[in-house]
């Protein structure tokens, strides 16, 4: 009980709500979040530029991580979901994965220790521009009227049920995907990043009170676990929210039902 | 969504979206995305482009060269083909033609024995006439002189050649 009494876990607010660091009481308030966040687009955009810069026939370094990442999500997102005709999309869904990708991988940087798509002032405008990206791709092949039709109106479904599925297909497919896309990943890198924090307060705790050489180990050896563990997450939900966002725009790019 | 980011950017909720959050994100990934449009990506869709048709050359030349390999290797074993066939001719033809030359060299040894043999033959009837002449005439003189010692006379020997003769013939005959 005095070992539990001694962690110092800190306060919800104080592990997501991080102070500006300027332009603090304004709309612009700048902070650790949107710090990683800029710094996350300066790294993707660097990677890129390395690798194009570089132009070995046998790639090396930087070149063969990003060609790697772009050949990964040419052959197992583009083409398997898309088909060739997604190939135009390619850049976009680079642009998003890596982008969330290195957002993650924040979470297990030291000073930093903190993804921003842990916040839903990340993720949610993320989904937001998926959901706009998928309407509009669908009302640009498909027309206005035969996009929402094919939407909303599953063929092949005798009309009495359509009473029941259309008001579930409008909003499954306009408004629940793009919040549960924001919220998949904004849940899932959450989590992580408060079991880390909870694992690291713990060992702390046990090292403070002088009991390392005993109970040391198991939180330390979870909070090390762990933060492997949310390397995988890192990619994992990366991958996740690329892939729904193949699948978004090609249902929308070939008329879904 | 003016007023969740009004009410977040004010907000004490932990959850809820901070407004500086939003825009600076929104902001961040934009940016992004018109820098990897426009500058970062082409080169890198450029690069897997060139390398994928050098990739697709390659193989394609590989198999070209693999095309023209088996068709020299084709031709070589029909020409090795050829070359068996013909050295298996040769070594028949020469075999036959030895054949020919032996059979021609035993009869050619053989006609030569047989001559030899009758040279031989002819040579040892001749030496034996000489020498049963020979020894005829050896005999005539020793009975002569036998009979010269048992007469004591001198004796004509060669009125007693006659005789000498059809005794030497009788003796012959009786002895065949």
């Amino acid at each position: 009980m005095s070992i539990l009494g001694a962690v110092n876990f800190p306060p919800i607010g104080e592990v997501l709500n991080w102070k500006p660091f300027f332009l603090g009481g304004s709309a612009l308030a700048f902070n650790k979040v949107t710090l990683t966040a800029v710094l996350a687009t300066a790294i993707t955009f660097l990677l890129f530029y390395a690798a194009g810069k570089k132009k070995a026939l046998v790639p090396t370094g930087v070149q063969n991580v990003v060609e790697a990442g772009v050949d990964f999500i040419t052959n197992s997102i583009v083409l398997d979901i898309m088909g060739p005709d997604g190939l135009v999309w390619l850049p976009y869904l680079c642009g998003l994965f890596f982008f969330i990708l290195i957002n993650n991988l924040f979470e297990v940087v030291p000073v930093f220790q903190m993804p921003s798509t842990a916040r839903m002032g990340v993720t949610l405008p993320l989904a937001i521009t998926v959901w706009v990206t998928f309407i509009v791709v669908g009302i640009k092949k498909q027309g206005f009227a035969s996009y929402f039709k094919h939407s909303v109106v599953p063929s092949g479904v005798p009309g009495a049920l359509l009473i029941l599925l259309v008001p579930l297909e409008i909003l499954s497919t306009f408004l629940v995907r793009p919040f549960a896309l924001a919220i998949r990943l904004f849940g899932n890198m959450l989590a992580g990043h408060l079991l880390l924090i909870t694992f690291a307060a713990l060992s702390e705790a046990m090292f403070a009170k002088s009991i390392s050489l005993v109970l040391l180990p198991l939180p330390f050896a979870m909070l090390t676990v762990l933060t492997g563990y949310e390397i995988f997450v890192s990619a994992l939900q990366a991958f996740i929210f690329t892939i729904l966002t193949a699948v978004y725009i090609g249902e929308s790019m070939a008329g879904s039902h | 969504m003016v007023s969740i980011l009004l009410a977040a950017s004010q907000s004490s909720n932990p959850i809820l979206p901070a407004s500086g959050e939003i825009i600076w994100s929104v902001l961040s990934f934009f940016v992004l995305m018109a820098i990897l449009a426009k500058v970062a990506f082409p080169p890198i869709s450029k690069m897997l482009k060139d390398r994928s048709e050098k990739i697709r050359g390659d193989i394609e030349a590989a198999e070209q060269a693999r095309n023209e390999a088996e068709l020299d290797r084709a031709k070589a074993e029909a020409q090795l083909g050829e070359a068996r066939h013909e050295s298996t001719r040769l070594i028949d033809e020469a075999r036959k033609t030895a054949e020919v030359i032996k059979a021609d060299l035993v009869k050619r040894a053989e006609a030569e024995v047989v001559e030899m043999r009758q040279r031989a033959e002819e040579a040892l009837d001749a030496e034996r006439q000489r020498l049963v002449f020979e020894l005829r005439g050896d005999i005539a003189d020793l009975a002569l002189d036998l009979a010269e010692k048992i007469l004591q006379e001198q004796l004509d020997r060669s009125s007693f050649d006659p005789l000498i003769a059809s005794f030497l013939a009788e003796s012959e005959a009786s002895s065949k």
